[in-house]
């Protein structure tokens, strides 16, 4: 956990154009390391999403770079693109965007499809507790657990790094508290980077690393040296 | 790994079945019928390639005025012209010779007579002889005594023999400058010397036939005219449906397709030509698959004519005149199309120049691939498949795009999970081949099943279609590789590449636009104006627009189902229409054609029936493109156009006096057909040989009956160089009973005019009331499964509308109104398009038949056409409506799954 895996340069990126011109990015730099749990907390508009959307190679920035274990996106291809996202990411969103007419065992193995090496559909279950629900369709599932569907699909992938977007924030308290724990075991059990993107403050204790953003550029760039658990999580 | 997403096939089949289900029937009809057609095409097809084979089809025929001679069969079939300007040479000085031959031994006598005469004459004088009686006596006793001698030595003077040698010679030199100015012409007219002429070896086959009258049932009344040809014949012969052919003089074969119309049966009784006949046998006569009873006719007529076989004893003893026609076979087969016409063009050169030199006539000449009765059947079989082939990817194009405005709603709706999978690592490619399977799958299970039963029933189904209108021999199935390609492959690649165009714009969108919904591609800079209506019409006007791909795909399927509509209602109405004015389309009721004006005595043809009126008539050509439509329909030469020449204050033909020299009037028919007006220039030409003649339209007929063109008598007489008193016929009110039946060449009736109609009616009457029904239920799919899309697109707003306190029947006329406006619009405009457009495809399929009837659609079929449209909405609306109610209220509050 000692070298940079994600490294972050320079990133600015604007909408509109004009007076109607909003930087939401205005020149960002951090590092991530490999294995770390990496929180980007900030309000509203502070620019976290679209900061995660430039990681996982869905959005692009106006200048700086990001690049990935030496690897630069701007000079990758919409293909290559693809495939990166395809090989090294796993994406949990806060809605839990699942396909409606497959089970939650087939929604899990649309993740697990994507890569070549994948972890144990049948496993994943278990770790994530729906083993009892395996063989229900979305739509029979409470939000929490839809959820744990959702990042099923992105885990199962065993993606170098997991971008998980507000992934608690359709969520109440206890159900959140469920998923968060589940992030965790997944960064500790198989290794994965996690990025996650939270208006959550509370949320910061349970990371390795906190990246603390408002009006578009890094306030705060802290390590913790100690971690608090998920189910220790108050707020 | 197999991609999971493969499992929301069968799952979104399940759950959307009656969707599916809908347009499955739809493509199993649609490929099941295409596939039936084709299959049944191939079979019958190959039953009447193989008919030609085995039956001897003709490569042409023709009918000579009296029996050729076997020098004439042998000189025929050598297939080289006859040296037509020696014929006339020797047949020149032949009687030049006997006229001058016959002037000097006239003269010869007349000059020793007279020598004889004076010198007995200066003899009596000298004697003093002035009796007379005694003179004359002895002058008789002169010529008696010395007039042989004296002639005898006239001959073998040196003046005799030079004067007649000069006589000779003049005489002779004067044939050969007629016969050189003649041959000049007659060489020019038939193209005879054009160098191009090469000889054509035929076999030339006797095919006599008689037109004899028949009685189906016995009651006195003639129902068909049959043609009866002998049942030893070596060319053009018949395969039985049914039964045999004739042993005995008692028995008969008759066509099938004509005795299923008269409801004649083997076995039983039918009068030929006043003779009784027991039908052992149904037949079809390679050469008559339709029955043309003459080239030139509009539509063959199945009730009104038959063909027959007896045996030749039975032949000889009927007693209608005998046409001398003769089939011929080429030695070496024409390669392609363009060389047949150049062969038969040869051939008929020979035929020409060497019927003349036996002093024989040419009556008619028909190279078989001119000919409709054996070229019709199989070309409208063919027009059919491919008729019905573009119909059926017409429709399928639709469901191609009903589907992809199905999957590009789909998508709009999945736009999260789209994004999703995207951001995840799917590509384009996976999603696009995702979003593909299912159209590719519901046509595939849609050719599978509809060629399963293309093979099976509606091969039948296609099969009997033929049956019922044509006289096809037996068929057996034949496997069809084309039907596989265009029932499968081809609406595959519709399918696929309509769908793939759609899916992959769609497609094009990046992930994060997909996770944000952000799906149309041109954003509108403003919000579009509407105009300040009622809170509920802008909302409408606000639906409309916001569906208007589905709206274009409802406008296109509207279009194209009234366009099939005016088919549908207006071919029956034309015919109606047709077959109700028979009467009004007739100048008398009945109208003999002569075989000439004076009978087998020289006596002109006279008739005591007082409502007869003489007129003359002949047949020439008006040119005409004949880039076809379809090869094979129609006499497929020019035009052909009766020439009337009308008795002055005719009780017939409602003809003004006064008309000009050179001036005609038309028949309404021949105007409309070829788009004529007063005062254009018509240019007709005689068929076999190269005279034309140059009118100018002085105005119209009102007659629909058929292409005609009319002038007085006299006028007639003189263009057509015949003799003053000279006519072809006899237009009476009531039946002519006193002239010999040999001198008739045929008699017109209304019914020969409505044969027309019913035929059509028979062959298509079934069909098209089973299309008219067919295209309702078809409308009401199309609209069903667009209404559905709309309502589905919509599910969110109505769910929200129905929160906000909408009632269901606000809710509904908000959503049904806009669609029932854009179906009664598009009925309306499909309507007149449709209908202007069938006017004008009329016009264009009648310029490749012989002969016209326009198109016409009643004003309760005009109504009925759109009606019915809207009536199959109506019921999809009453569904719409329900299916209205049936959205919960949470839909708008749900997850975006």
């Amino acid at each position: 956990m000692n070298e940079s895996f994600l490294e972050i340069r320079g990133l600015k990126k604007s909408f509109g154009s004009g007076e109607a011109k909003q930087e939401v990015l205005r020149g960002m730099d951090f590092t991530v390391k490999k294995g770390e749990f990496c929180v980007l907390l900030g309000p509203s508009g502070s620019g976290k999403s679209t900061l995660l959307n430039i990681i996982g190679g869905i959005d692009t920035p106006d200048s700086g770079y990001v690049s990935i274990g030496g690897d630069r996106l701007e000079d990758m291809s919409e293909k290559q693109l693809t495939l990166y996202r395809r090989k090294h990411l796993g994406y949990v969103f806060q809605m839990y965007n699942l396909i409606p007419n497959l089970n939650v065992k087939e929604n899990i193995e649309v993740g697990a499809y994507l890569s070549d090496d994948p972890l144990d559909v049948e496993e994943v279950i278990t770790t994530l507790g729906l083993q009892d629900h395996k063989y229900k369709y979305p739509n029979q599932l409470s939000g929490g657990q839809q959820q744990r569907v959702s990042i099923g699909r992105a885990v199962v992938k065993n993606p170098d790094i997991l971008m998980c977007d507000e992934p608690t924030g359709a969520l109440d308290y206890k159900t959140s508290k469920e998923i968060l724990a589940l992030i965790e075991d997944c960064n500790s059990k198989y290794g994965s980077t996690v990025i996650m993107v939270t208006h959550n403050e509370a949320i910061r204790y349970m990371a390795d690393h906190v990246i603390k953003l408002r009006d578009g550029v890094v306030r705060h760039n802290d390590i913790n040296e100690v971690k608090t658990p998920a189910s220790e999580l108050d707020w | 790994m197999r991609n999971p997403l493969i499992r929301r096939i069968p799952r979104e089949l399940a759950s959307d079945w009656h969707k599916y289900l809908v347009i499955i029937v739809f493509m199993v009809l649609m490929i099941g019928l295409v596939s039936g057609m084709y299959v049944g095409h191939d079979s019958m097809l190959a039953s009447i390639e193989k008919g030609k084979e085995e039956l001897k089809l003709e490569d042409g025929s023709f009918e000579l005025s009296q029996k050729a001679s076997p020098e004439l069969l042998a000189d025929i079939s050598t297939g080289k012209m006859a040296d037509v300007r020696q014929y006339f040479l020797d047949k020149g000085m032949e009687e030049a010779d006997a006229e001058v031959s016959e002037a000097i031994d006239k003269e010869l006598d007349e000059q020793v007579r007279t020598a004889i005469e004076e010198g007995v004459r200066a003899q009596c004088e000298a004697y003093g002889i002035t009796d007379e009686d005694m003179i004359l006596a002895q002058i008789d006793e002169a010529v008696d005594e010395n007039y042989e001698s004296a002639i005898k030595e006239a001959r073998e003077s040196d003046e005799f023999i030079s004067a007649s040698e000069e006589a000779y010679k003049k005489a002779h030199d004067a044939v050969t400058e007629a016969v050189d100015d003649e041959w000049d012409e007659i060489s020019e007219e038939y193209g005879l010397d054009d160098g191009k002429f090469k000889p054509v070896r035929v076999s030339v086959y006797e095919d006599f036939y008689r037109d004899e009258s028949e009685d189906a049932d016995s009651d006195g009344t003639q129902d068909a005219t049959i043609r009866v040809f002998r049942s030893d014949t070596l060319i053009d012969q018949a395969s039985f449906n049914e039964g045999r052919a004739p042993k005995t003089g008692s028995e008969i074969a008759i066509d099938r397709m004509h005795a299923d119309n008269l409801g004649i049966r083997m076995g039983d009784a039918i009068t030929v030509g006043g003779k009784e006949f027991t039908v052992v046998g149904l037949l079809s006569y390679v050469h008559y698959l339709t029955l043309h009873e003459s080239n030139t006719d509009l539509m063959f007529d199945a009730f009104g004519f038959d063909v027959g076989m007896v045996t030749p004893e039975a032949f000889d003893l009927l007693r209608a005149r005998i046409h001398y026609n003769y089939a011929f076979v080429y030695e070496n087969e024409p390669a392609d199309k363009i060389e047949q016409a150049d062969t038969s063009e040869n051939f008929l050169k020979a035929l020409i120049t060497q019927t003349l030199v036996y002093d024989n006539e040419i009556k008619s000449y028909l190279p078989e691939y001119l000919r409709q009765a054996s070229n019709f059947a199989p070309s409208d079989i063919e027009g059919d498949s491919s008729a019905t082939s573009i119909l059926c990817y017409i429709l399928i194009a639709v469901i191609a795009f009903i589907f992809a405005i199905t999957i590009s709603n789909t998508i709009d709706k999945e736009s999260s999970v789209i994004g999703t999978l995207r951001a995840s690592g799917y590509s384009k490619r996976e999603l696009a081949v995702h979003y593909m399977s299912m159209p590719v799958v519901v046509t595939l299970i849609g050719a599978v099943i509809g060629n399963a039963l293309g093979y099976t029933a509606f091969r039948g189904v296609a099969v009997s279609l033929y049956y019922e209108s044509y006289s096809l021999p037996a068929c057996h199935l034949v496997w069809s590789p084309t039907a596989l390609v265009k029932t499968t492959v081809i609406p595959l690649v519709l399918m696929f590449f309509i769908n793939l165009f759609v899916i992959v714009r769609k497609l094009q969108l990046s992930p994060l636009q997909f996770l944000r919904h952000d799906l149309s591609k041109t954003r509108h800079s403003r919000a579009r104006r509407i105009p300040a209506w009622s809170f509920l019409g802008r909302f409408r006007l606000r639906i409309m627009f916001q569906n208007m791909p589905n709206y274009v795909v409802l406008i296109f399927g509207v279009i194209f189902i009234e366009l099939m509509m005016c088919f549908a209602f207006g071919l029956p109405d034309s015919l109606d229409h047709y077959g109700s004015r028979a009467p009004e389309m007739i100048f008398a009721d009945y109208q003999y054609m002569l075989m000439g004006y004076k009978d087998s005595d020289g006596d002109v043809i006279e008739t005591s029936e007082s409502s007869a009126e003489r007129f003359s008539a002949k047949t020439l050509l008006y040119p005409k493109e004949t880039g076809s439509l379809r090869s094979g329909m129609g006499s497929g030469s020019d035009e052909s156009v009766t020439v009337y020449g009308i008795s002055p204050d005719s009780s017939y033909v409602d003809m003004p006096a006064g008309l000009p020299e050179k001036n005609v009037y038309l028949s309404s028919a021949f105007i409309e057909k070829f788009g004529l007006a007063p005062g254009d220039t018509i240019t007709l030409h005689e068929e076999y040989e190269n005279k034309t003649y140059e009118f100018t339209v002085y105005g119209t007929i009102d007659y629909e009956g058929g292409i005609a063109a009319f002038m007085d008598r006299d006028s007639f007489n003189t263009v057509f160089d015949r003799k003053p008193d000279e006519f072809s016929g006899y237009f009476s009110q009531n039946e002519i009973t006193d002239i010999d039946e040999q001198d008739i060449a045929a008699v017109i009736t209304a019914d020969d005019i409505s044969k027309v109609t019913s035929q059509l009616d028979h062959s298509l009457g079934g069909i098209i009331n089973v299309m008219k029904y067919v295209l309702i239920v078809l409308a009401a799919a199309l609209i069903y499964l667009l209404a559905k899309i709309i309502i589905e697109r919509n599910e969110r707003s109505i769910s929200m509308v129905k929160i906000l306190g909408f009632k269901n029947t606000e809710i509904g006329s908000l959503y049904i109104i806009p669609t029932a406006i854009v179906v009664v619009v598009c009925a309306i405009a499909g309507f007149a398009a449709g209908y202007f457009l069938m006017i004008e495809v009329f016009k264009v399929f009648m310029l490749q038949m012989d002969g016209y009837f326009a198109y016409y659609m009643s004003p309760a079929s005009m109504i009925l056409s759109v009606v019915y449209l809207l009536l199959g909405y109506l019921v999809v609306s009453v569904v719409d409506y329900i299916r209205i109610r049936r959205i919960p209220l949470n839909e708008a509050l749900g997850n975006v799954e």
